[in-house]
């Protein structure tokens, strides 16, 4: 990146409000890392401790969700390590979390009617599935975690949750790049 | 029994299970990346010592300051088997601290109060350590 760019990208930067960017390789020791210097920004940032909380908790949730499912490295297939791209910001008075990571065209139909489902309902719908699916069983069988991901990211967010799906070029046909976004 | 004491993580809570007094405890934060894996093998100690008691006051503090959505299950499975152990003739106090202003975790805690009702609940509300 020469100066030039650079300086495009801190006004980009400056101009959208960012607290926090990572693009790269996801780890279990690099999530935990991470939520602490997020944390540690949101102090300097002076957020309520209730915004710090649920910023937190997005956070935690999309990155895992990342290392659960995501591919490797859509720039470099020679890394298959879980890799994503997240970017936590404050405009004005609310704080956005925006999540970026390729995963299988096979999932894509699946986690859509999840999350559109989940934008259909209201804040009391979002916490009585939240109750319902923590007390039952039922487990979705591409779950590896408790499939309750969405559903807390949407009882934490002030506004219904948003994504959108790219379908890769080239080499990386058969993929498709997943965005979400959450907003505190 | 033998006593469990596992210290905290920066994403794991300190387990201080004190089987021996009857005085289990979690502190801290609980995301790790398996939950299951982190907390399998206490919900068999779990299991084995409530199988195993009987006719006694048991405390459990829970002291957790962010939990994640795979832990929040556990968690769920946990309060159920102590509220099962009612049926020993055992009594459970849960005292299920949260931070003063952290609805979540205050409503996550009245719902296992409702759910679970042999358990003896007290919400503790006072600021988490980090």
């Amino acid at each position: 990146m020469n100066i030039e760019v650079f300086k495009a990208f801190r006004q980009f930067a400056t101009d959208q409000g960012l607290l926090f960017h990572y693009h790269g390789t996801l780890s279990q020791p690099i999530i935990a890392a991470m939520g602490e210097a997020l944390r540690a920004r949101l102090e300097i940032e002076d957020a309520s401790a209730k915004a710090t909380r649920k910023v937190f908790s997005t956070f935690v949730e999309m990155l895992q969700n990342i290392v659960h499912y995501a591919s490797g490295d859509p720039a470099d297939a020679a890394r298959t390590e879980p890799f994503g791209n997240v970017t936590v910001g404050r405009l004005g008075e609310r704080y956005y979390i925006v999540s970026g990571n390729a995963v299988a065209e096979a999932h894509v139909a699946r986690l859509r009617g999840k999350l559109d489902a989940i934008r259909a309902m209201s804040e009391e719908e979002i916490k009585a599935e939240y109750r319902r699916k923590l007390r039952t069983d039922e487990r979705d069988e591409n779950s590896k975690g408790a499939g309750l991901g969405f559903l807390t990211l949407a009882r934490d967010a002030s506004e219904p949750i948003e994504y959108c799906f790219e379908p890769m070029p080239g080499a990386l046909a058969g993929m498709s790049f997943f965005y979400l976004k959450a907003t505190i | 029994m033998q006593d469990i004491y596992i210290a905290a993580e920066r994403d794991k809570p300190e387990v201080d299970f004190r089987f021996s007094q009857h005085r289990l405890a979690l502190r801290g934060e609980s995301f790790p990346e398996n939950a299951l894996a982190f907390y399998g093998p206490l919900v068999s100690s779990l299991m084995g010592y409530l199988g195993a008691t009987r006719n006694q006051d048991i405390t459990v503090d829970i002291a957790l300051r962010y939990f994640n959505s795979s832990s929040t299950k556990i968690l769920l499975n946990i309060f159920r088997m102590l509220d099962q152990a009612s049926s020993n003739d055992n009594v459970v106090h849960l005292n299920w601290y949260h931070d003063p202003d952290d609805d979540t975790v205050m409503e996550f805690g009245n719902d296992i109060a409702q759910d679970f009702i042999t358990l003896r609940y007290t919400a503790i509300a006072e600021p988490l350590a980090a």
